[in-house]
């Protein structure tokens, strides 16, 4: 019984969510987005639970006094300041304003930024020209990147001068964007899709049960 | 020597990009700049408004990836609002309201706009596609009043405007996936016009959208920025950060092909 | 004679000068005009259409006027610019008969009316004809993947090709046992809906059944708090079934944080701190892919990843030594659990890949021939 109860629930809302994507009478169009709505509930319930584990987790380590304790009080003391101006206060606070562009921002911008020492270290390691796939694999994003930016038009011109492609980069860049790019991308999209669908019938149909806390797969 | 140079340590690639950084900033380049068809869809599409129209503009990018489309906000304001074009800003990211309020106060004083006539920024609300399907019946049954806390109806350029019928474009500069529901919801849906801006990485992402015209344009990350500052004439931030982002391209590029040659001539010792 | 012929003369200017003050100063009346109850919609609606005037008729815009029964004729919304040739009224009621006139406009601010239509009520369509050929595929699909799952459970041998992702998950746990180090699973940043995160939560099911067995540690940083707690049972399930439930700790899945890059950067640092023998990163990734996959590579762990999120694919491929592609996350169920049942829907799938395959290659070749009706179909559904 503990297992059929959300079974038939979901059949039935998988169903039901399936025909009001078909149907756009009025009456249908409220169903869908009181369900919709009913999802929104989930929300607040989650980010408490979230709150709570994240406390938990933290807590635990200050005890046991685990690697990295003191870290633990960081946590801590951000969410208590943000917290005590942020929720009171209001996100136009000064205080708020300033913690955030000051605090967040070049935290966040940092770990983006990261991004740029890795794609450099990932290209120089993986890009090699060990066979053929891989050979037109590494030309192609070698083009891609010159065409991308404006030094890379200028080296090209340079260093193809004496070739017919000399000014050509640019245009290069965007054919291979618009056409192999394209048309690889729609098949790995319409893989996805029907592979995402294909696992939405399983679920709706109760045959793939992971969501269900484990069990039969 | 090449085996040295294969397994060179990833810190001297990093000291290497730090480089690539730092020195075009110091140097204060000018490189010349083509402005390619999805920057120049979207220039012209916005270009050919007439005064009075209003476009949309969704901030969905947080402080952690606000370098590439924040510079795409500035050019594309400061063109909507010379041509006085009225603009509404909003986001589907929390993390983005305070940055989508710092950049339209900005732009708003450079340019002598003013908040409630030309521009207003509606702010945040939970659920992205509630937010996106509501405001297609009613703006004012999602946001019911702006970021600062003004009721819409006291708002003036809102009198005039319900929902998606009023907004000539939604110029979505995202750093996610936004671009999806914005197209699935409303441009589907009730046939708003949609454009987008968003970072170097997910770009190729958008190319389908651009195919089929479900994006009337696209600036692609700081190519994109620094291609609307040269349409509108203004250098900003897009300028200044191509230079850093074509000698950092050419710093990958130069590494692909050095570590390529010592490759091929590792391999042909060990053959022989 | 002489002033017969003046006479004339005069007359045709006068007549045509008026006739040119009339066809500046006064409009012609719209012609055709209908009003109909919009199709395919809930009913808040009622389209209006006329035919677009001839351009020297000097109209400068058009206006629409709406009855309700017997009351008065009343203009609603905006004076329409010339050249409109339809109007959508959406500011109707369910039940209430309304009747139109659309009226012409000069630059002169003259104005002449059209007919009345007939009276019209806003209806909701319970179908949607114009979702009629998705409707149709979508029961072929699902009809396709539904039989051969029951076909599969009569104990038919399906094939499934190798997929070297999965089947080094083994290899992986091994790995980690032996060095006895821990397993870090890294979901990603979709929700519980995604259909990639499922896919992961269900990967993880696997692993967690084997982690059990060879009591090696698995650590999972939630992003989300709902998958957080649907994980955490999960796992739960798995030891206990495993019959290992005092092999099972709570804190190792936790919740991190639901910012991206606050994400990356905790996970980050469980990489370098615990150096992790294997790594799988399988669900829905962004911009922070890389940043994770470098740094599992950095300290030399197995990375198996795994997810739909095409863009980010070429960097898992650079830097994991194995990487699902897209369907193959969906794939993984099947494969992992030999589930005939699983194994039939993948079945399924690929005779909806063989759908899309002939409705391609027919397009093609009717484009090339000329005709084009299944393309004007397939961009009609919307």
């Amino acid at each position: 019984m503990k297992r059929q109860v959300p079974l038939i629930l979901c059949f039935l809302f998988g169903v039901v969510m399936i025909l009001t994507e078909f149907s756009p009478h009025a009456a249908s169009q409220s169903v869908y987005n009181e369900i919709v709505n009913w999802t929104l509930i989930v929300w607040p319930f989650a980010t408490v639970l979230a709150v709570a584990t994240l406390v938990q987790t933290h807590w635990a380590r200050i005890q046991r006094r685990s690697e990295h304790w003191q870290y633990s009080y960081v946590v801590f003391a951000g969410i208590i300041v943000m917290a005590a101006i942020g929720v009171p206060f209001g996100m136009k606070h000064p205080a708020f304003e300033w913690l955030f562009n000051n605090v967040q921002v070049p935290m966040g911008a940092t770990m983006f930024s990261l991004l740029a020492f890795f794609i450099a270290s990932a290209a120089f390691r993986a890009f090699r020209a060990r066979n053929t796939e891989a050979t037109l694999l590494l030309v192609t994003a070698l083009i891609v990147m010159m065409g991308n930016v404006p030094v890379g038009d200028l080296v090209w011109n340079e260093v193809m001068a004496w070739s017919p492609w000399s000014d050509k980069v640019s245009e290069a860049r965007q054919w291979i964007l618009d056409n192999p790019n394209l048309s690889a991308r729609r098949g790995i999209i319409l893989g996805i899709s029907l592979g995402g669908i294909s696992q939405s019938i399983r679920i709706i149909l109760g045959i793939e049960r992971s969501y269900l806390s484990g069990g039969d797969a | 020597m090449f085996e040295k140079l294969l397994n060179m340590n990833r810190q001297i690639v990093f000291i290497l990009v730090v480089l690539a950084v730092i020195i075009p900033m110091l140097l204060n380049i000018r490189l010349p700049l083509a402005v390619s068809e999805p920057t120049q869809k979207l220039y012209d599409y916005i270009d050919e408004l007439p005064s009075e129209s209003t476009i949309m503009i969704a901030f969905d990018y947080g402080p952690s990836s606000f370098a590439e489309p924040e510079p795409m906000a500035e050019a594309v304001m400061k063109h909507c609002f010379d041509k006085g074009i009225k603009v509404v800003g909003l986001t589907l990211d929390p993390e983005a309201v305070t940055l989508a309020d710092n950049v339209m106060q900005k732009i708003a004083e450079e340019k002598g706009a003013i908040n409630g006539i030309d521009y207003v920024l509606l702010g945040y609300r939970e659920g992205p596609i509630q937010v996106i399907l509501g405001m297609g019946v009613e703006i004012a049954s999602v946001f019911e009043s702006d970021y600062t806390g003004t009721p819409l109806s006291d708002i003036p350029m809102m009198a005039d405007i319900t929902n998606y019928d009023q907004i000539d474009l939604l110029l979505d500069l995202a750093a996610g996936t936004s671009i999806d529901a914005w197209i699935t919801f409303a441009n589907t849906k009730y046939g708003l016009k949609i454009g987008a801006g968003v970072t170097g990485v997910i770009v190729s992402e958008m190319y389908p959208y651009l195919q089929t015209g479900q994006l009337v344009g696209l600036l692609s990350g700081f190519l994109g920025a620094a291609e609307y500052e040269k349409l509108i004439d203004t250098p900003g931030k897009g300028i200044a950060g191509i230079n850093t982002v074509s000698f950092v391209h050419l710093l990958v590029v130069g590494l692909v092909v050095l570590g390529n040659i010592a490759f091929f001539i590792q391999q042909r010792k060990e053959q022989g | 004679m002489i002033k017969t012929t003046q006479w004339v003369a005069i007359c045709l200017v006068l007549c045509l000068s008026v006739g040119t003050a009339f066809s500046q100063g006064e409009p012609v009346a719209p012609s055709n005009v209908t009003a109909v109850d919009t199709p395919n919609d809930d009913g808040s609606s009622i389209t209006i259409k006329w035919d677009a005037a001839a351009e020297d008729t000097g109209i400068s815009g058009y206006q629409i006027l709406r009855r309700i029964a017997d009351g008065e004729l009343e203009p609603i919304g905006d004076l329409l610019p010339a050249g409109t040739t339809a109007y959508v009224d959406s500011a109707i009621e369910g039940g209430t008969a309304y009747t139109y006139v659309v009226r012409a406009v000069s630059e002169t601010d003259a104005t002449v009316d059209s007919e009345q239509t007939p009276a019209v009520e806003g209806t909701g369509e319970w179908f949607h004809t114009g979702k009629t050929a998705i409707f149709i595929v979508m029961l072929l699909f699902s009809a396709a993947i539904v039989w051969n799952i029951y076909d599969a459970r009569s104990g038919k041998d399906i094939f499934v090709r190798r997929i070297p992702g999965l089947e080094a998950v083994d290899e992986a746990i091994g790995r980690a046992t032996e060095m006895g180090r821990s397993i870090l699973y890294v979901l990603g940043l979709g929700g519980v809906s995604g259909a990639a995160t499922i896919a992961g939560m269900t990967i993880l099911g696997q692993v967690a059944r084997r982690t059990a067995d060879y009591e090696t540690a698995l650590r999972v940083p939630c992003n989300d708090p709902i998958v957080l707690n649907v994980v955490r049972e999960m796992v739960k399930t798995a030891y206990l079934d495993e019959g290992r439930p005092d092999a099972y700790n709570e804190d190792n899945i936790f919740f991190l944080t639901e910012s991206q890059f606050a994400y990356a950067a905790g996970v980050d640092g469980m990489i370098i701190r615990e150096k992790p023998a294997a790594i799988f990163l399988q669900g829905t990734f962004y911009a922070e892919s890389l940043i994770l996959a470098e740094t599992g590579n950095s300290v030399g762990a197995i990375q198996i990843a795994g997810t739909t999120s095409e863009s980010q694919l070429p960097f898992f491929i650079a830097a994991c030594d194995y990487t699902l592609i897209g369907e193959e996350l969906f794939a993984a169920t099947a494969y992992l659990s030999k589930d005939p049942m699983f194994l039939g829907s993948i079945r399924g799938q690929d005779w909806g890949k063989l759908l899309i395959f002939a409705a391609l290659i027919l397009g093609v070749l009717l484009e090339l021939s000329g005709i084009n009706w299944i393309t004007t179909l397939l961009q009609r559904v919307s």
